[in-house]
């Protein structure tokens, strides 16, 4: 799954520390979110959606999946 | 204790550092004991020592996440443990399937006369895939 988490996230001005404090998980997740490393779950995905006031599918769109964390 | 030991940052990412540290800390004291106390010749004093690292180290882990509001581990640490779990029983598994019908077969051939310590590790992987079945008809039905 592929990702403009970071555009976003840099947009808003955020650090992935920022970013992973206000929806509640760890600065590595972001991280390997936004490297395309791990596809966050349904509920996270949700949050950050809600974070960015947007849609899921505005983050996130079907890819590549590399399957690994 | 995370948030007291991290006061001076208040950083989540101090914290969750802090944290695993003093777990792998106390693991490793633990482990470090029981092999010293088997070398040593002390074998009573490393059980304790381990059995004490075990048990503190692993109320740590309970513990802390439910006294901090620090994300300490998060769904991304789940799903690493899960895949490292499954593919250790996976290892065990190919192992398992590949050595120990052999075992038997040259064991009741007469050919090998395999040591209790042989046996041992038998008994103790197929009860943790016994384990692993039990557990996994458990989830499945949750």
């Amino acid at each position: 799954m592929e990702n403009d988490l970071p555009r976003r996230r840099e947009a808003a001005g955020l650090s992935q520390g920022e970013l992973a404090e206000a929806v509640g998980v760890t600065r590595q997740t972001i991280n390997a979110i936004e490297r395309d490393r791990y596809d966050p779950s349904l509920e996270l995905a949700f949050k950050l959606a809600a974070y960015f006031e947007c849609h899921i599918e505005d983050i996130f769109e079907p890819g590549e999946n590399n399957d690994s964390t | 204790m995370l948030d007291t030991l991290t006061s001076g940052t208040n950083e989540p990412e101090q914290a969750r550092r802090v944290y695993y540290r003093i777990v792998y800390a106390i693991l490793g004291i633990a482990i470090i004991g029981l092999l010293a106390g088997l070398v040593t010749g002390h074998e009573l004093l490393g059980t304790i020592i381990y059995c004490g690292g075990a048990w503190i180290g692993s109320g740590i882990t309970f513990l802390a996440p439910k006294l901090t509001d620090v994300p300490l581990q998060d769904e991304r640490d789940t799903e690493l443990y899960n895949r490292a779990s499954g593919l250790t029983l996976g290892v065990l598994f190919v192992l398992g399937l590949s050595v120990i019908p052999a075992i038997y077969v040259l064991e009741a051939a007469g050919r090998i006369d395999p040591p209790p310590e042989v046996t041992g590790a038998i008994l103790l992987a197929s009860g943790l895939f016994l384990l692993w079945g039990v557990a996994y008809g458990i989830v499945k039905r949750r």
